[in-house]
């Protein structure tokens, strides 16, 4: 197979059955987890549940304190690798023609030089926090397989577009391919694993705040 | 001075006495319900409490020894409570009580709180006897003599 | 109760639903839960991490309630839940956890982990797994009435004497009143006087209330060990009472998870909503506060600080009220760092005090609450949980502070106005 023809199937099929694979697996996840249901509460109500949910899916957002101070490595470098994503996913210009060319719309890029810094700190910041689940005592405690493995499949594809933005290396056509595919493998992985906290978190935030806001308490 | 007829009048006599005598009717109070704890130590606080002429530090040091007494007695969350072993626990707290400096005591002084944990101590004893003949009222009586003749003294 | 793995495995399975199957899909195992949790703050040690604790949950959620985990099942890659697994997890769920919901109120992902061990409990109950003292607590709590013991003729004989001291009458199995008074075993033998109090305060408020004779205990072992079912049967004892009297009110006393299980899980555990209200009693003295029923005579000089149980304050929904109560009768008042919904556990509750293997850890833990007031250095602690009270008095005899314990309740008695 020539480089073109990777990046053609890239691009086609590759990028069809994981963008499958990938839907269905978190409606199927999402599905599994409302479909089991919980019993109302019978017992008289102190505040409210919907708003205190709602409230929460933000709010939990910003942690406290005393947690801050406990655990700020953990936090800051979960906030910049997060917020880097994010930049990098939906400001660098040829991922919004990508997205254009599906959605049918786009917005305004940022400039290649900032988004080359938030792919830099984001890469660093990954790797920091590797370092981190490593040696935090509780952190290495409760590592398993699978989060090195969605760690690394996190990571791929940060570095293989930075790398393929700047042609390092190899030629363009196959530092794309690459940098696509390493986005199909994390699509294809990822409802298998704990990344679907990305949709999740809403569902178990929500449930927080309406357990404490029916009990009176702000989560 | 007349005989304690009641609790009021108890109670007013015990808040009308000083420092020291709050101390000497608390101890009257406390070995009066000695035997039903098993715990050796509040001898000591005892002897502390009923010395004239004890400092600072070794009514601190009584106080200490009495507090470990009710950690050491009081029954434990869950588990099986035995009462006369409670009796003992309301005795060390009378022993607390008779041992505290008075700016410390909860409301009513060292003695009143002696004399209620005493009660407390002899309720507990009794609990356990199904007779149910005696009630607290024999060392609520006790205590009123108690106090008459201390004040008539 | 016969216990075995499969009744241990089988209850695990009935506490699976769509909260702890979105908490667990949540999960990032980012730690944060342990620099929360004081029982891991105070030992280091990693497995005392509060989601770790809920490990036989998560393997059962897995398994059974996941397309790829009852895949992985078929295939034989699934990691089993057996008395292995279950007793090396006991000391973690009953030594090393006391269901504060610290962990619940910090985890990013916005996971329950205090209801996941609760739910854990479920299954090492069912399976055997409990530690001794609880299943002891247990048993007397469904046989005899009462966790500890105690028996009705202990709480008459209690009750003759506050009416003796007080000269007020105790009002037993009246019909038709505003409030049902509830009795946790260790306020009856260790704080009577709480008695004495809430007699005091409802006579000058001119409160109609009653004490049963059938069914005055509060503290649920039920919900400590973990067994559904034994709890709603305790639920149900002071329900078919509180329905027989047609009280309008049932009082959750001065005891931690007596609140939770009567006023939050109580319903939930008897599958019907309750025919009255139920309140802890500083909600009660707040609202008598509120209707100018509480008249204040004299007020406590010394500084004071609270301590928050956390099933009344941050797992129950009553913070504010012990606080305007507080007001009422100090002018020093200070709150601890973190006081309020997010203060530090005690260390004791949950079944903790009355489990002898956990004495060591619980000492340990309480170094904790130590450095909280170390911080604030105040005369006197307030609390409004009887547990909560003798075990912080232990860990200060233990490391040789001296500072009084206060009940809210009995200091609001102490400074009532005299007519």
């Amino acid at each position: 197979m020539t480089e073109i023809e990777l990046l053609s199937w890239a691009r086609g099929p590759g990028l069809q059955i994981a963008t499958i694979i990938f839907v269905a697996g978190v409606v199927i996840r999402v599905f599994e987890i409302l479909m089991l249901g919980r019993k109302a509460n019978l017992a008289e109500a102190k505040g409210q549940e919907m708003s205190s949910g709602l409230r929460t899916m933000i709010t939990r957002t910003v942690p406290d304190r005393t947690t801050f101070k406990r655990s700020s490595v953990t936090i800051v470098l979960g906030y910049i690798f997060h917020i880097g994503l994010f930049v990098v996913c939906f400001f660098s210009a040829p991922h919004i023609l990508f997205l254009k060319d599906i959605i049918g719309f786009g917005w305004p890029a940022l400039p290649t030089p900032m988004i080359d810094a938030f792919a830099v700190v984001t890469i660093i910041a990954l790797l920091a926090t590797l370092v981190n689940r490593l040696t935090n005592k509780v952190m290495r405690y409760l590592t398993n397989f699978e989060d090195l493995l969605t760690w690394f499949l996190t990571f791929l594809p940060v570095v293989t577009g930075y790398i393929a933005f700047h042609r390092i290396g190899l030629t363009a056509p196959s530092l794309l391919a690459m940098h696509i595919l390493s986005v199909e493998l994390l699509l294809i992985v990822f409802p298998f694993t704990k990344l679907m906290h990305a949709f999740t978190l809403f569902i178990a935030r929500w449930y927080n705040g309406a357990i404490s806001g029916y009990r009176g308490v702000a989560s | 001075m007349s005989e304690i007829k009641n609790e009021a009048n108890f109670k007013r006599e015990l808040e009308a006495l000083d420092d020291l005598q709050q101390r000497h009717v608390a101890a009257l109070f406390v070995k009066h319900v000695l035997p039903l704890s098993t715990d050796k130590r509040l001898e000591r606080v005892l002897k502390t409490a009923t010395d004239e002429d004890a400092t600072e530090e070794e009514l601190a040091a009584a106080l200490k020894l009495a507090h470990a007494v009710t950690f050491d007695s009081h029954a434990r969350c869950g588990a099986e409570g035995h009462w006369s072993d409670q009796a003992g626990y309301f005795v060390a707290r009378a022993a607390v009580a008779a041992v505290t400096p008075p700016s410390h005591s909860r409301a009513g002084g060292p003695a009143w709180q002696a004399a209620m944990s005493s009660r407390m101590a002899y309720t507990s004893m009794l609990i356990d006897d199904v007779s149910d003949q005696h009630s607290a009222h024999t060392e609520c009586e006790w205590q009123h003599q108690c106090l008459s003749e201390y004040l008539n003294a | 109760m016969s216990a075995s793995i499969e009744k241990g495995i089988n209850a695990l399975k009935r506490q699976v639903d769509s909260t702890v199957a979105a908490f667990f899909s949540s999960c990032v195992h980012c730690g944060l839960c342990a620099e929360a949790c004081l029982f891991y703050t105070e030992t280091g040690d990693p497995k005392r991490t509060p989601i770790n604790k809920t490990e036989p949950l998560r393997r059962i959620w897995k398994s059974e309630y996941t397309l790829m985990g009852r895949v992985g099942k078929m295939l034989g890659l699934t990691k089993k839940v057996d008395d292995r697994l279950l007793e090396e997890w006991q000391e973690l769920v009953y030594d090393s956890c006391t269901l504060c919901g610290r962990c619940s109120m910090v985890c990013p992902v916005g996971n329950d982990i205090a209801l996941m061990i609760r739910k854990t409990r479920e299954g090492m109950a069912a399976a055997g797994q409990a530690p001794e003292g609880l299943i002891g607590a247990t048993n007397r709590a469904v046989t005899i009435g009462s966790p500890m013991g105690v028996k009705w003729p202990a709480l008459r004989a209690q009750i003759k004497h506050v009416e003796e001291d007080t000269g007020l009458k105790v009002p037993v199995d009246v019909e038709d009143v505003e409030y049902m008074l509830l009795l946790s075993s260790m306020e009856i033998m260790n704080f009577p006087e709480f008695i004495e109090a809430v007699a005091k305060i409802f006579d000058k408020a001119g409160v109609t209330w009653t004490i049963s004779s059938e069914a005055f205990e509060a503290t649920n072992s039920g919900i400590q060990i973990g067994v559904s079912d034994i709890a709603a049967e305790l639920v149900q004892r002071i329900v078919d009472v509180a329905d027989k009297l047609r009280v309008k009110t049932v009082i959750s006393p001065e005891c931690g998870h007596a609140y939770m299980a009567i006023r939050w899980d109580g319903p939930n555990l008897v599958g019907k909503p309750f025919n009255f209200k139920v309140r802890h009693i500083l909600e009660v003295m707040d609202d008598l506060r509120k209707e100018d029923r509480l008249k204040i005579g004299s007020k406590e000089t010394q500084k004071l600080t609270y301590h928050d149980p956390c099933q009344i304050s941050r797992r129950g929904g009553v913070i504010d009220e012990p606080r305007r109560l507080i007001d009422m009768i100090a002018d020093d008042f200070v709150e601890m760092p973190d006081g309020g919904k997010m203060n530090w556990c005690c260390g004791a509750g949950g079944g903790v005090s009355a489990n002898e293997r956990a004495d060591e850890i619980r000492l340990k833990v309480f170094e904790r609450k130590k450095a909280q007031l170390d911080e604030v250095k105040p005369d006197a602690i307030i609390s409004a949980c009887s547990n909560c009270r003798i075990h912080l008095e232990d860990g200060l005899e233990e490391y040789n502070m001296d500072i009084p314990l206060l009940s809210l309740t009995e200091t609001i008695a102490e400074h009532l106005a005299e007519d």
